[in-house]
């Protein structure tokens, strides 16, 4: 029976896909004329969420073991203040900077990993603190506003454009629009890919739903659970360094203010996208799809242009209810069979 | 040695430690900036209002004080946190204000409806919030901050709607009261005192808190002995969600207006600091309100020291994550079995010399 | 197996009513969009990114420029509401390029980051008229022109007031101790503010600033930390509040500590914006002066759409009319003739 292979999850994925295509047809037919059936809206949407495509991808993995990752937000905003006073400030190389990020990305991340994993702290008061700190690094590096213009290879991958060779379209003055990507698109795309991969076909990827499906019973497999904790909180730093510096190549700017309330996008993201706090229960491309969903209903905000914007975050708190009510549901479901 | 032991095993010892290092940390700056050495503790009468420095944090610290006392509840019982408490407080402050000057009336001198029914509608939606909070997790079996997200994101921004998107200003003396004194003391510490004297007489005087901490150490076995383990986590979020809106009501009537972007900021973060400071363990299970509600007025007095030593409130986060991390490490059981190892080392060694 | 296919189609029917519906939120407001003559060739469509609603001064500015842009004066406004995150307000320019609006009118957050977002606004034919606050970016041309407050003058104007009220005091020559409620640190009118008054108090060796600490703009952090003010320093003489939010704060801080402020008190009050409630303080007798920032920059972007849509040039920095206002004015009469 092919019926049988289709779990819960998979139905979950599949109604959060659904979900996106329908809402995203509503909007093209509704909006047509404001140029929403546009490939480049799509485009905007990843151009503009590629940060948070990588954050999410991280923040899935951590919560694959259970955990939860709540200083990412601000450790984008660290990554960038240092990108920019690195670069305006001290005058260093833009690759040396950004292996610096990803470097710190790591550090931050061991440091977490260690305190949730051997200090059996709860994941949310350890990444709170973390939280905090970068909120308050960002502050100490800098606490100007510092914008990235005078390093030219930063400036020329910020501002190139990837044409597309398909969907072009001539606009009301008559200037031909090629849609286009930039370089974070490209990034988030294989940051998803590689960790779609891993999640799939790696024993750490494997391990990571051990560990979150159940602690005791992967402690009794053989699996070092303190490690595979660790190594979630490192990956997640680390894909949130990566993000930081999409973020940074689409604001080219580093702000104390930064990427606030973002870890609560990408968690946002990843609930819808099917991903259980609990843990073992997830997947990259539901989270994947949790960003579109989230962006696509910002842009239908927007291209409205006479609601409230405080409209979005009512619409997405309503679908994660939605999606939160229905998969208790499947959970209940499952026990009484059990 | 046994007796320190004895002072360390207390269950207040952490959160009373914390506030006295504080403490220990102005006298020490007072004293080498050259003034005298209990500034910080002066409490004069001046205007007819008791004034100073301890008055401020008691003052400040209300809010999240009051938030911890549901904080502590709704942690205890769910082992999970409530993180819509912040947006819950802007929620409660724009109704109210919506309520008392009329819908899309940016500032007002006279009250549109009487005092007590703003603010109780207010209250009262504070309670639904709580009462949704608790549905899903007690009777939906949702984890608990992922339920609370769906409010933390829409309870501002439906805030944001009721007031029209304006900072809706209510300057009336009545209203001015919650935020202003009482007599010569000012009013969010007696409304704090209240709200903790109330929740702890019933916790004491009711078997409520022993039911509440059975439900947070085994659920399923409370509800065999008899319990209605989701009947208790419900009440816990709405207790919650009432304190939220008395924290609410209060931080609004201090600025006499509903500033829905800025009322209650960040206001879980601290009031689940407060909690975990308070020694009490965010896993659910025992818990200790006075730890709580020390630890509240701890944060607080952290924020105006660091004040006090001119360090930019930006910068201040840096300092509050060091302690948090120092403070939580300290109590993993990890670290206490490692520090055991090593006295156990040091009693070998001893002995065999 | 049976029971599951069901469960499956149901599901699938609830996720299609979701979908619509969720979707219906942003559908609901349809019937003023369907009003919008698309293809009248003659009504101007501006797409507007706002910084918030953090601020009186920033309702103002918003109603400004609604009150403006209506369509009986020949615009449709796309008003957009970036909730004070700079990623929101990318998102907005972005969306305006989309839907293809005549004038793009941009209040930016910060003042950095924006060239790639201008590149493409530029690449599409969109003038961006740029308000408020400024814009760093490698070519000025990417922007037709900017339209704001000169925060720069606004400190001056503080500063020499200040001197020209000592001076009447006969306080000239006395030691001053000044404290300063600094605005969100980086933006625009905080660095304006501040380095305008600081050159005046250069010329003052007998001006003493205490301290610098940022209140965000707002309330309830200016009230907080001119209570730290008060209890750390004693014979403050001067509080600078680069924004009215944060006067109103430190007015109340200073009158339950016992001391009074304003013209016939303890301490001399400067305050920056002057909206309405601000002029009834001053009134009131609580705040020395105010410096004007004028929020009714919708106007004056309308007359610059007009000259730009009659092919004519525009300059590239215009500054709007401010002025100042002290207790010695008739503030009721002043009061009565503004629209905020």
């Amino acid at each position: 029976m092919k019926n049988k292979k289709i779990s819960s999850n998979t139905i979950l994925l599949f109604i959060t896909i659904a979900l996106f295509v329908v809402m995203y047809a509503a909007g093209c037919i509704v909006y047509s004329a404001k140029g929403f059936s546009h490939l480049q809206t799509f485009l905007n949407i990843l151009i503009n969420n590629a940060g948070l495509l990588c954050v999410a991808c991280g923040m899935t993995c951590v919560m694959l073991t259970g955990g939860i990752d709540i200083s990412v937000g601000s450790l984008i905003a660290m990554d960038c203040m240092l990108l920019s006073v690195g670069m305006e400030r001290w005058h260093m190389n833009a690759i040396a900077l950004c292996v610096l990020v990803l470097v710190i990305g790591i550090v931050f991340g061991l440091v977490q990993g260690f305190c949730i994993g051997y200090l059996e702290i709860q994941p949310f008061i350890v990444t709170m603190a973390g939280m905090f700190f970068g909120r308050g690094m960002t502050a100490v590096i800098c606490t100007d506003q510092v914008s990235i213009s005078s390093n030219k290879l930063f400036v020329a991958l910020a501002n190139m454009k990837i044409p597309l060779p398909f969907g072009a379209y001539t606009s009301r003055r008559g200037i031909v629009q090629v849609p286009y990507i930039r370089i974070s698109v490209v990034i988030a795309l294989v940051v998803l890919v590689v960790i779609f991969l891993m999640l799939r076909y790696t024993k750490f990827g494997r391990n990571l739903y051990a560990v979150g499906g159940n602690e005791t019973s992967a402690t009794m497999m053989g699996l070092n659970v303190k490690k595979t904790k660790l190594k979630a909180y490192v990956l997640s730093s680390f894909l949130c360094s990566i993000g930081g510096i999409c973020y940074c190549l689409n604001t080219m700017s580093g702000s104390v203010q930064q990427a606030k309330g973002l870890e609560m996008n990408a968690i946002s993201s990843a609930v819808i996208g099917g991903t259980l706090l609990t843990g073992g229960v997830g997947n990259v491309i539901g989270s994947f799809f949790g960003v579109l969903i989230n962006g696509t209903i910002s842009t239908l905000v927007k291209t409205n242009g006479k609601l409230l914007s405080s409209w979005s975050n009512i619409a997405v708190a309503a679908l994660l209810c939605f999606f939160i009510v229905l998969q208790s549901i499947f959970a209940k479901i499952k026990n009484s069979k059990n | 040695m046994s007796k320190i032991k004895k002072i360390t095993g207390q269950p207040l010892f952490l959160p009373i430690f914390c506030m006295l290092l504080v403490m220990a940390v102005n006298i020490f700056y007072d004293l080498g900036s050259g003034r005298f050495a209990f500034n910080f503790f002066t409490v004069s009468i001046r205007n007819g209002v008791l004034y100073g420095r301890l008055i401020d944090i008691l003052n400040r610290g209300s809010e999240i004080a009051i938030l911890a006392i549901g904080m502590t509840l709704v942690v205890s019982a769910s082992a999970g946190t409530d993180i819509s408490v912040g947006s819950v407080m802007s929620l409660t402050a724009s109704l109210c204000c919506m309520l008392l000057a009329g819908y899309g009336v940016a500032s007002t001198n006279t009250l549109a409806v009487p005092l007590i029914v703003g603010v109780l509608a207010g209250i009262l939606l504070a309670c639904v919030c709580g009462a949704f909070n608790g549905f899903l997790v007690a009777y939906l079996n949702v984890q608990p901050m992922v339920a609370t997200l769906i409010l933390f994101s829409a309870a501002r921004a439906i805030g944001l709607l009721l007031c029209n998107n304006l900072i809706v200003y209510v300057r009336n003396d009545a209203f001015k009261f919650f935020g202003g004194y009482l007599g010569f003391i000012p009013t969010p510490i007696v409304i704090a005192a209240i709200c903790i004297a109330v929740v702890s007489l019933v916790l004491k005087r009711t078997a409520l808190g022993m039911y509440i901490q059975s439900v947070g150490i085994n659920k399923d076995a409370s509800r065999i002995a008899g319990l209605n383990s989701e009947k208790i986590i419900f009440l816990c979020y709405i207790v919650c969600g009432l304190m939220a809106g008395i924290a609410g009501i209060v931080a609004s009537s201090r600025i006499s207006s509903a500033d829905s972007n800025n009322i209650g900021l960040n206001y879980e973060l601290d009031a689940i600091l407060a909690v975990a400071l308070g020694g009490n363990s965010l896993g659910g299970g025992k818990f200790n309100l006075a730890g709580s509600i020390i630890g509240a007025y701890t944060i607080q007095a952290i924020t105006t020291t660091l004040f006090a030593l001119g360090v930019s409130s930006d910068q201040a986060p840096v300092y509050k994550a060091i302690i948090v991390i120092i403070i939580v490490a300290i109590q993993a059981p990890p670290f206490n079995a490692w520090v055991k190892r090593l006295s156990a080392k040091k009693a070998l060694a001893k002995g065999g010399a | 197996m049976k029971n599951v296919c069901a469960g499956i189609w149901i599901l699938l029917i609830i996720c299609l009513v979701c979908g619509c519906s969720s979707s219906g939120q942003p559908v609901r407001d349809e019937t003023a969009y369907q009003e919008r003559p698309q293809d009248n060739e003659n009504q101007i469509v501006v797409g507007f990114s706002q910084v918030g609603s953090e601020s009186d001064w920033r309702n103002a500015n918003s109603e400004s420029f609604r009150s403006v842009f209506t369509e009986e004066n020949g615009y449709y406004l796309v008003f957009e509401d970036a909730q004070q995150k700079q990623e929101n307000q990318l998102k907005a320019v972005r969306d305006f390029i989309l839907q293809e609006v005549d004038y793009i009118v941009l209040d930016p957050i910060v003042e950095t980051g924006w060239d790639s977002v201008l590149v493409e606004a530029k690449d599409a034919g969109i003038p961006v008229i740029i308000v408020d606050r400024q814009v760093k970016v490698e070519d000025d041309d990417l922007y037709t022109c900017w339209v704001g407050s000169d925060f720069r003058r606004e400190g001056r104007l503080a500063g020499k007031w200040l001197e020209k009220y000592l001076e009447s005091q006969g306080r000239g020559k006395d030691r001053i101790r000044m404290v300063t409620l600094q605005g969100t640190p980086g933006s625009s009118p905080q660095i304006g503010r501040t380095k305008g008054f600081a050159s005046v108090m250069k010329r003052h060796k007998n001006w003493e600033m205490l301290e610098y600490q940022s209140g965000d703009f707002t309330q309830a952090k200016g009230q907080e930390v001119m209570e730290h003010f008060l209890k750390t320093y004693d014979g403050i003489d001067v509080v600078v509040s680069e924004n009215d939010n944060m006067t109103f704060g430190a007015v109340e801080a200073i009158e339950e500590a016992g001391l009074t402020c304003g013209p016939d008190g303890d301490m001399i009050v400067l305050s920056f914006d002057a909206v309405r409630a601000a002029l009834q303080a001053m009134e009131a007798g609580k705040i020395n002066a105010d410096f004007e920032c004028n929020p009714l920059l919708g106007s004056m972007v309308s007359d610059i759409i007009h000259r730009l849509e009659r092919k004519e040039t525009v300059d590239k920095i215009q500054y709007v009319d401010e002025q100042y206002f002290d207790s010695d004015m008739d503030l009721s009469a002043i009061m009565d003739g503004r629209a905020y």
